[in-house]
């Protein structure tokens, strides 16, 4: 485990980075690049409270981030209201579902977990595409509303997504440390190794594992709601869909699973990758760009399961013996 | 620290490039399609269509009918050539806003056009509306596109209510030579697409006083892997007609689990989408005899507009298939912009938007006179015809005035 003062100077060094970045360079795909780079490391911690930390790999977070960019979206645009009211609603809406959805699947162990996450998700996601008070499939659209930080909506500069988006990551990153040096973090280790020891020594999994989904879905949630007021258009084949749930996974598989910085390497990699090799080969309509992501991922995958956190550790103990 | 400032400087070198330039006797216009994903195959249909059309309007070729065929490049803009740049959508709404907003920054392009589905057409053109850049769209269909009041979208391609007034028009015409037309099914994807075409067809239905009835309403998801239960929803209904609407890959299926499953009816129409491409028609032979479809073009238009064959010819070389109707729009959109650069006092996009506010370009491409937009943006001397598979062609059988053989009444698997 990092000691806090490691902990305190990388995450010091990130924060300036991503502070001064957008105002170095004022290219809007960089910038639209860091805005994706920090919604992603922030779902992907927010997935690594439950999945990484406690063990409970879901396939269902898109159900969150649907709720959290419909609860923001859907008011805006039916009435006017701030989306900050919104994303509010979104977050304590994912946070009931959570225990609601939590109630029956943490009774289910390993692929079955997995997949009854995947399968809830898919229902949330039938479920939207048949309400019509949401335009069903065909989605939600943002309003041509007057921009500025009552509707969160700016035309004409990113910067407003991009540091309000740095404050959520930050709050995330806090979290995730401070929940993986505090009880409930030995608890939800204990749970990920050994479930039936940790029963033994008395830590009541299924509240515990509760806590961390119901946390989870919150900080999901949130994102889900800064994503559609960014994207300014959400329908459930996008918001609710398996791919948004499967992104959320791979990045923090990439990076490296129950890490603390995982996430943020694991989205460096994989978002960037995607943005820029969409940018140079996109055109060229050969798919060129998701053929290269798909071999990368194929190739740590397999070279190093850990991810890159675990390629980092690998290579620092090398050193270390060398 | 060290630790920091090295993190710090890992993560700009990994983020930090940008892209590069473009000459100054070039006329940039940036062409933002899905180049790769579920609708890969589309998007390199309508690439392989601009750079015929591209080739035209650069160079001379004398075509009949086609404007800036004689002349090379833009002639009121010192003979400016063409230059297309291709954005990749990959089909996504995301993609194609992120795509739409690098074409702005980039500042090169004096012209998006754009994009496949209406789902990526709408956030892309909020982006540009924004802006206040000019958007010409090619093919999107959903009418609602065109009711957003905005002043900087167009669109060149007819709409939902095109085909759906024309679709009811033949219908008529059907019913008044005594056949059945009264039960129609309406098998749609749940997409802006499917959705709205769904709306124009209930719309006409409910407002024929008893004349339709809409027996089956089908919705399936978009991307569909396997359609036999709503097939068998449609058989149960027992059809006169089946209206499509179906993009690719799901209208494939839809013909096979019909034909599988003995699904018998009279007519299957289809909005524009999966029909149009004529893989649909050639890969499934047999299977789809007799369907039918709005079309703004069929290789027999040839047959009335012999100088479209130089047209066709181009596209087949490089495709090795003839030009369908969703081709043709985005062929003639090319000249709409051509048109606009031409009459346009400078290119800024106010200017871009002003002159294609006044467009009245007549151009033999299409059934209609041309384009001319409303005040809305929607192109308003569009119009559409019905053609039908004979033998893996696609044939021009309605109206009169564009027919080139007599409809093929009833589907038999």
């Amino acid at each position: 485990m990092q000691s806090a003062k490691q902990f305190t100077s990388i995450f010091g060094g990130v924060l300036v980075l991503f502070l001064v970045a957008p105002l170095i360079i004022r290219d809007t795909q960089f910038q639209h690049l860091m805005i994706m780079l920090l919604l992603f490391t922030t779902l992907s911690q927010a997935w690594n409270l439950i999945g990484g930390f406690a063990g409970q790999v879901s396939l269902g977070h898109a159900m969150f981030f649907g709720i959290g960019a419909y609860a923001a979206m859907a008011p805006l645009n039916q009435w006017g209201l701030t989306p900050w009211i919104g994303m509010a609603i979104g977050g304590l809406v994912a946070m009931v579902a959570a225990v609601i959805v939590g109630y029956p699947v943490f009774r289910l162990k390993g692929h079955y977990f997995v997949i009854s996450t995947f399968a809830v998700a898919e229902v949330v996601r039938e479920l939207f595409s048949n309400w019509d008070w949401v335009d069903g499939p065909i989605g939600l659209d943002a309003p041509l509303v007057e921009q500025g930080w009552r509707n969160f909506m700016f035309y004409h500069t990113k910067l407003p997504y991009h540091y309000t988006l740095l404050i959520f990551f930050a709050v995330v990153m806090f979290v995730a440390f401070r929940m993986e040096r505090s009880r409930m973090g030995y608890y939800f280790r204990a749970i990920k190794q050994r479930p039936e020891a940790a029963q033994a020594m008395g830590v009541n999994i299924t509240l515990f594992k509760q806590y961390a989904f119901i946390i989870s879905a919150f900080f999901t949630a949130i994102c889900g709601s800064m994503y559609g007021l960014y994207v300014l258009h959400i329908e459930p084949s996008t918001v609710l869909s398996l791919d948004i749930s499967i992104k959320i996974v791979l990045i923090a598989v990439l990076g490296g699973i129950g890490s603390l910085w995982g996430p943020l390497l694991g989205a460096t990699i994989l978002i960037s990758l995607q943005e820029y090799s969409r940018i140079w080969l996109g055109g060229t309509g050969r798919g060129i760009d998701l053929i290269v992501l798909g071999a990368l991922i194929v190739i740590i995958c397999v070279y190093e399961p850990n991810g890159i956190v675990g390629l980092i550790k690998r290579f620092s103990r090398k050193k270390r013996k060398a | 620290m060290k630790k920091s400032l090295l993190v710090a400087i890992g993560l700009l070198l990994t983020l930090g490039f940008a892209p590069a330039g473009n000459a100054a006797d070039e006329i940039e216009v940036a062409l933002l399609y899905p180049l790769t994903g579920p609708l890969a195959e589309a998007g390199g249909r309508i690439k392989a269509v601009y750079d015929v059309a591209q080739d035209v309007i650069n160079n001379s070729y004398d075509i009949q009918g086609i404007p800036f065929s004689k002349t090379q490049g833009i002639p009121n803009k010192g003979n400016a050539k063409i230059k297309l740049s291709y954005y990749d959508t990959q089909g996504s709404p995301e993609v194609g806003k992120a795509e739409t907003e690098r074409i702005l920054q980039e500042g090169k392009a004096k012209l998006i056009i754009g994009a496949y589905q209406s789902s990526v057409s709408k956030p892309t053109s909020f982006v540009t509306e924004r802006n206040k850049f000019p958007f010409l769209c090619a093919v999107s269909s959903s009418a609602a596109l065109t009711e957003r009041g905005m002043k900087y979208f167009f669109r060149v391609a007819p709409t939902d209510f095109h085909d759906a007034r024309m679709f009811f028009n033949f219908l008529e015409d059907m019913r008044e030579d005594g056949r059945d037309v009264k039960r129609i099914a309406m098998v749609y994807e749940k997409t802006e697409f499917g959705i709205h075409a769904m709306k124009e067809v209930k719309k006409r239905i409910d407002g024929s006083g008893g004349v339709y009835e809409l027996v089956a309403e089908v919705p399936y998801e978009y991307k569909a892997t396997d359609v036999n239960a709503e097939a068998l929803k449609v058989k149960a209904a027992k059809p006169d007609v089946i209206i499509h609407a179906s993009l690719f890959s799901e209208m494939m299926l839809f013909a096979k689990a019909y034909k599988n499953l003995g699904v018998t009816t009279n007519a299957n129409l289809s909005f524009c989408g999966g029909y149009q491409n004529p893989k649909f028609a050639s890969g499934l032979g047999d299977t789809v005899e007799g369907y039918m479809g709005s079309c703004t073009f069929a290789a027999d238009f040839i047959e009335k507009k012999a100088q479209l064959k130089t047209i066709n010819d181009m596209y087949k070389a490089k495709t090795g298939m003839n030009l369908d109707g969703i081709s043709m729009e985005a062929f003639t959109t090319l000249f709409v912009a051509a048109d606009a650069f031409n009459r346009a006092k400078d290119l800024s996009p106010e200017a871009v938007r002003d002159a294609l506010a006044a467009t009245e370009l007549e151009i033999a491409t299409m059934p209609g006179k041309g384009v001319k937009f409303a005040e809305n943006g929607q192109n308003i001397w569009i119009a559409s015809t019905m053609s039908q598979i004979k033998n893996t062609e696609y044939k021009v059988v309605w109206p009169e005035e564009w027919a080139t053989t007599p409809v093929t009444w009833g589907l038999r698997p």
